[in-house]
C-alpha cells in the first residue's frame, strides 16, 4: 500500500473500496428498495434527483423568460405557436411564466437544494452516525416534498398562476388563476422543510461521536444547524399565513383584502416575516458548503473557525429582524423604516466576516484548482457582488430609486444564483464521487465552472444598470430604450444554460467512464472522506474517534494508487480504534 | 426565425449606446430631474466607491492566492495558521464604521424625501388596473401627470384595486399605491419639459388623425399631444396582465400659468363642443381605452364596438339592451351587471366623472353603433335619455 510520496515510518490507513454488499447503492435492489428506504443516503440520492428536475423545469422556464424580452415588444410569447395553443394574451403567459419559475425555484428547488439533498447525505456520514436521528420522519419529509411539488405542477396544468411568487393580495385573493392549489403546495413543502429541520437539530445534538464538541464540528454541520433552527422556527408562520389567504380568498375573513376592511400591507409583514429568514435558509447551508471546500482544496485549516460558526449563527438570529426591508416603498412610518434600515446594516457584517476568511484560508496554502475548488471561488466573487448591491437596497434613499427594478433582481440572482446554486454545484461536484463512487472528467468540471461563470455575470450584471436607469422587473414589455442591455442578459443566459447542460453532462457520464473513485480523492480530514466511496450502508462499523476536523498534518498522497490516505505516526491503537473483525459486521 | 424579430432587435442597436451618447444622462441613471435626485444619486455613487474599495483587494485575493499558492498534490500548506483574532476583531469591526456611514446618509436624505413641506401643491390620483387617473381639482382629469418647476408637489394616492406603485425614475421617486389607505409622496421639480416646435407637433397630431385616433404613441413622439417632452412615470408593483403597460407621463410646466392653461383646457367640455367629441376625449383621457377596444378585438372588458343598444348576455343568466341607462349603471356601478366571460373588476366611476361627462361617453358610444354617422344629433337624444 504504502507508496514512495509517504513518509517512511507511518502507518497508512485507507478504506478501500466497498463490496457491492456494503455499498449503500447496491446493498438491496429494486424500486421498493428506493421508495420505502430509510437510508438517508438513498433519501438524499432521491432529493437529488427531485429537486434537480425541478431545477431544469425552472431553468427552462427562465430562459423562456429571456427569450420572450429579446424585444422590448416581447418576442417568445408573441409566437403564434403560445398565442394560439394557450389563447392567452402574451403578457398573461410571461406573467405566469415569471410566477412559476420563481415558485418553483423558491420553494421547491433552492430552499430543500442543500439541506435536503446534500444535508441529508452528509449530516449523519459527518457525524460518524449511522442514519438521521428521525429516519422515518425524513423520508415522510421527502414525499411531503413530492406532494407539494405535485400541487405546484398541477398549477402549472389547472389554470396558471400569475401572482408572482410572493402571492400579494389583494391581488391573489382577486385573481382567478389556481393561487389555492399553489398555496397548499407551498405549505405542504413548508411542512418537509419543517421536518427535515427538525431531524437535523436533533441529529446533531444528539448523535456527534466521542470528541466531537461543538467546536469540532465541521463547519456544514454548523451552517445546517443554523439553518434547522430557521426552518423551524419561521416556516409555520409561512403556514400561518398561506392558510389565512385561503381563508381570506374563499371565506373573505377580511384581514388582508380591503374591500373586507383587511390590510394588503399585513399581509407584506406575515410573507415577510418567513420569507426573508428563507433567504438565510438559502445562502446558510451555501457557507457550509464553502467553508468546507476552500479548507480542503487549500489543504489548510479554515481561517477563523470560531468567527465562522458564530457568524452563521449570528445571521440566522438576526436574519429574524430585518423583513421589513423589503417594504421600504410601502408606506410604514419613517421610524419602523429607518429601524429596519439600521438593522438591515448589521446582518451585512457576519456574511463579509465569511467572506474575509474565505480568502485568508488560501493565503499560504497548498491549492489545487480542482473542479469544486473553481466553484467556490467563483461563488465567493459573485456572493461579494450579491452582498455588496444589498447595501445600495439597505440604505434608504437609494432603495426609494431601486426598490421593485431590475437592480432587485439583479441583486438577488447573484445571491441565489451566484451564492446558493453555484455553492451547490460545487458541493456535489466535491461529493460526487462520494455519493457515486465515480471521478468525473476534471477538465469539463472546470470548462462547466468557467462557462457558468460568464454566463451568470452576461446575464445579471446588467440587469444592475438596467435597475438603476429605471426599469421596473416583472415587465413583459418595456421601453426601447432598454433594449440593449435586456438583449445582453438573454445572451448571457443562454450561455449559462449552456454551462449547466455542459456539468450535467459531465457528471452522467462518470457513470459511464469515470474512473472508480477512493475514500478520499481531494484530501479532506472530515469524517466522510474515512468510509469508502460510496459509503457502506451504515456509514461506519462503529462511532469513530474524531479531532479537529481541518487538521490536514496526516493527510498524504498518496502518488502511486491516486489518493488520499491517512497516514500517521506509528502508535499503539486505542481499543475502540482496533479493526471489527469481519465476521462481526453488521 | 422571424423577421420581426430582427426587426425588433435590429432598430435597438444603435439605441445600444444612446445612453452614453445623451448628454444630459450618466451611465447608471436617468436624468436628474428632482431636488432629491442628486442627493440619492451621491449617496449610491458613494456607497459604489466603497464597495470598489472593498472588491478590489478581494479580487486580488481571489486571483493571486490560487495563482501563488496552486502547488501540485501532496504538497503540504506554507502554513496552518487557524485564526488571528486581533486581525478578525479589526475587519469585523472597521467596515462596520462605514455602514454606520452609510446609513446615515441615507436615512437623512430619506427623511427628506419622506416629509413633504407645508402647502405642497397637491394633486390626487387613483391607480386602477391598468392606468393612473391624476385630479387636479375642479372636476378636471388626466392620465398625465402635470407638475410645475420648482414647486413642491404632493401625490395623494389610492388605489381601486390592487397594489400598484407609483415610480417616476427621473425624480428618484417611488411609492406603493395601496388600496385601503392614502400614501403620499412629493417631490420638488428641478427640469422643466421641453415643448417641442409646432412643425413636429402638427405632423405628429396629422399622423395620429390619419391612424383614426386611438391611443396616443408616446414611446415613438417622445412628446404629449399637448407637444411637452416628459419623464417616465411606471407602475412598479406587479399587479396582473397589463402592469408593464400601466405607464404615463409626467410633465413638468415651466410655470404655474402654464399649468392653470393645460389644466383648463382639459376641464368640463366648452359649451361649443359636440357631447360626443367630448365623449371620445374622456375615453382616452379616463382609462377607458385601457381595457375597452373599438375594434371589437377582447380585451379587459368588452369592446365598444357597436355597442349600443346592442344585447348583452350576463354572468347571472340574464340580458339586456345597452342602452343608455345600461350603459350609466355600468360607469357608476359596474359589477351591478357583468357581462359574461368578463370579470369584475372595473372600479366604479362614481363622483369622478360629472353628469354631463356621462352623457359625453353615452353620446360617443351612441355614435360607433351607427357608423359613426350622425354626430351632430347625438347631443339631443342623449339629454333626452338622461
Amino acid at each position: 500500500m504504502s507508496a514512495g510520496s509517504i513518509p517512511a515510518g507511518r502507518v497508512v490507513r485507507d478504506p478501500g473500496f466497498p463490496t457491492e454488499r456494503e455499498n449503500y447503492l447496491t446493498t438491496s435492489k429494486g424500486a421498493f428498495s428506493w421508495m420505502f428506504t430509510l437510508d438517508h443516503k438513498r433519501i438524499g440520492i432521491m432529493y437529488l434527483v427531485g429537486v434537480s428536475s425541478a431545477f431544469l423545469v425552472a431553468g427552462l422556464l427562465a430562459l423562456a423568460i429571456r427569450l420572450h424580452l429579446m424585444a422590448p415588444g416581447g418576442w417568445l410569447f408573441n409566437r403564434p405557436l403560445f398565442t394560439s395553443l394557450t389563447g392567452k394574451d402574451p403578457n398573461d403567459i410571461y406573467n405566469q411564466v415569471f410566477t412559476l419559475h420563481g415558485a418553483i425555484m423558491v420553494f421547491v428547488f433552492i430552499i430543500p437544494s442543500i439541506p435536503a439533498a446534500l444535508g441529508n447525505f452528509l449530516v449523519p456520514v459527518m457525524l460518524g452516525a449511522k442514519d438521521v436521528a428521525f429516519p422515518r420522519l425524513n423520508l415522510s419529509s421527502f414525499y411531503l416534498w413530492v406532494f407539494g411539488a405535485l400541487f405546484f405542477i398541477s398549477a402549472l396544468f389547472a389554470s396558471g398562476l400569475d401572482t408572482g411568487w410572493t402571492f400579494y393580495t389583494p391581488y391573489s385573493t382577486t385573481t382567478d388563476s389556481s393561487v389555492i392549489l399553489a398555496t397548499l403546495g407551498a405549505f405542504i413543502l413548508g411542512f418537509s422543510s419543517i421536518f427535515t429541520g427538525l431531524n437535523f437539530i436533533v441529529t446533531i445534538n444528539t448523535m456527534r461521536p466521542p470528541g466531537m464538541t461543538w467546536f469540532k464540528m465541521p463547519l456544514f454541520l454548523w451552517a445546517t444547524y443554523s439553518t434547522s433552527i430557521i426552518q423551524v422556527l419561521a416556516t409555520p408562520v409561512l403556514g400561518i399565513t398561506l392558510l389565512l389567504l385561503i381563508a381570506e380568498r374563499t371565506m373573505h375573513i377580511g384581514i388582508f383584502d380591503p374591500e373586507f376592511n383587511g390590510d394588503p400591507v399585513t399581509y407584506q409583514h406575515f410573507f415577510w416575516f418567513y420569507s426573508h429568514p428563507a433567504v438565510y435558509i438559502m445562502i446558510l447551508p451555501a457557507f457550509g458548503i464553502i467553508s468546507e471546500l476552500m479548507s480542503v482544496h487549500s489543504h489548510k485549516s479554515i481561517f477563523g473557525y470560531r468567527f465562522i460558526a458564530y457568524s452563521s449563527i449570528a445571521i440566522a438570529l438576526l436574519g429574524f429582524l430585518v423583513w421589513g426591508h423589503h417594504m421600504f416603498t410601502a408606506g410604514m412610518s419613517s421610524l419602523t423604516t429607518i429601524v429596519f434600515s439600521a438593522l438591515t446594516f448589521t446582518v451585512s457584517i457576519p456574511s463579509a466576516i465569511k467572506v474575509f476568511n474565505w480568502l485568508a484560508t488560501m493565503y499560504k496554502g497548498s491549492i489545487s484548482l480542482t473542479t469544486p475548488m473553481c466553484y467556490a471561488i467563483s461563488f465567493i466573487f459573485l456572493f461579494t457582488i450579491g452582498g455588496l448591491t444589498g447595501l445600495f437596497l439597505g440604505t434608504l434613499s437609494t432603495d426609494l430609486h431601486l426598490h421593485d427594478t431590475y437592480f432587485i433582481v439583479a441583486h438577488f440572482h447573484y445571491v441565489m444564483v451566484g451564492g446558493t446554486l453555484v455553492a451547490f454545484l460545487g458541493g456535489v461536484f466535491h461529493w460526487w464521487p462520494k455519493m457515486f463512487g465515480k471521478m468525473y472528467n476534471e477538465l469539463g468540471g472546470r470548462v462547466s465552472a468557467l462557462l457558468v461563470f460568464i454566463g451568470f455575470n452576461l446575464t445579471f450584471l446588467p440587469q444592475f444598470v438596467l435597475g438603476s436607469r429605471g426599469m421596473p422587473r416583472r415587465y413583459a414589455t418595456y421601453d426601447p430604450e432598454f433594449a440593449f442591455l435586456h438583449q445582453m442578459s438573454t445572451y448571457g443566459a443562454l450561455l449559462l444554460g449552456i454551462g449547466l447542460f455542459v456539468a450535467l453532462i459531465v457528471l452522467l457520464m462518470s457513470f459511464w467512464n469515470g474512473k472508480q473513485a477512493p475514500a478520499n480523492p481531494w484530501g479532506g480530514a472530515t469524517l466522510e472522506w474515512m468510509c469508502t466511496s460510496p459509503p457502506p450502508f451504515y456509514n461506519f462499523d462503529r462511532a469513530p474517534i474524531v479531532g479537529d476536523p481541518y487538521d490536514f498534518q496526516f493527510i498524504e498522497w498518496d502518488s502511486e494508487n491516486e489518493r488520499y490516505v491517512t497516514a500517521e505516526p506509528e502508535r499503539k491503537l486505542a481499543p475502540e480504534e482496533q479493526p471489527v473483525p469481519v465476521h462481526a459486521k453488521h | 426565425m422571424n423577421p420581426n424579430f430582427y426587426e425588433s432587435m435590429l432598430p435597438a442597436v444603435p439605441t445600444q449606446f444612446s445612453f452614453l451618447a445623451d448628454v444630459n444622462d450618466g451611465f447608471w441613471f436617468p436624468k436628474q430631474a428632482s431636488s432629491f435626485a442628486a442627493d440619492a444619486d451621491w449617496v449610491y455613487m458613494m456607497i459604489m466607491w466603497i464597495c470598489v474599495l472593498f472588491f478590489v483587494p478581494m479580487v486580488f485575493c481571489m486571483v493571486y492566492f490560487p495563482w501563488k499558492y496552486l502547488k501540485p498534490k501532496g504538497q503540504k500548506a506554507e502554513s496552518n495558521v487557524s485564526h488571528n483574532t486581533p486581525l478578525e476583531l479589526a475587519w469585523s469591526i472597521l467596515p462596520s464604521f462605514l455602514l454606520v456611514w452609510m446609513f446615515l446618509q441615507g436615512t437623512w436624505s430619506f427623511l427628506d424625501i419622506r416629509t413633504p413641506p407645508d402647502g405642497a401643491y397637491d394633486i390626487g390620483v387613483q391607480a386602477f388596473k391598468w392606468g393612473w387617473t391624476f385630479d387636479y381639482g375642479n372636476g378636471t382629469f388626466h392620465p398625465e401627470l402635470h407638475v410645475v418647476n420648482g414647486e413642491p408637489t404632493k401625490i395623494s394616492m389610492r388605489s381601486s384595486d390592487v397594489i400598484h406603485s407609483l415610480y417616476v425614475p427621473a425624480f428618484r421617486a417611488k411609492k406603493d399605491v395601496v388600496p385601503g389607505r392614502y400614501n403620499f409622496l412629493w417631490f420638488q421639480p428641478s427640469v422643466p419639459s421641453e415643448k417641442v416646435g409646432e412643425t413636429e407637433l402638427t405632423a405628429a397630431k396629422a399622423a395620429f388623425e390619419k391612424q383614426g385616433g386611438g391611443k396616443w404613441d408616446y414611446e415613438t413622439n417622445q412628446f404629449t399631444p399637448d407637444g411637452f417632452r416628459f419623464y417616465d412615470l411606471y407602475c412598479a408593483e406587479y399587479c396582473g396582465k397589463d402592469h408593464s403597460r400601466m405607464q404615463t407621463v409626467v410633465v413638468v410646466h415651466e410655470t404655474q400659468a402654464e399649468l392653470d392653461a393645460w389644466i383648463k383646457q382639459y376641464s368640463a367640455r366648452d359649451a361649443s363642443e359636440a357631447p360626443s367629441v367630448y365623449g371620445e376625449k374622456l375615453y382616452n383621457r379616463r382609462g377607458c381605452a385601457s381595457c375597452h377596444s373599438l375594434d371589437g378585438s377582447k380585451r379587459v372588458g368588452p369592446s365598444f364596438q357597436g355597442i349600443y343598444d346592442r344585447k348583452h348576455e350576463f354572468a347571472d343568466g340574464t340580458s339586456s339592451d345597452a342602452d343608455a341607462n345600461y350603459i350609466r349603471e355600468s360607469i357608476l356601478v359596474p359589477k351591478a351587471k357583468i357581462v359574461a366571460g368578463y370579470a369584475p373588476v372595473m372600479p366604479s366611476y362614481k363622483g369622478q366623472l360629472s353628469d354631463d361627462d356621462i352623457a359625453s361617453i353615452i353620446a360617443y358610444l351612441e355614435t360607433l353603433s351607427t357608423n359613426k354617422t350622425s354626430s351632430e344629433s347625438a347631443p339631443a337624444e342623449t339629454t333626452s335619455t338622461n
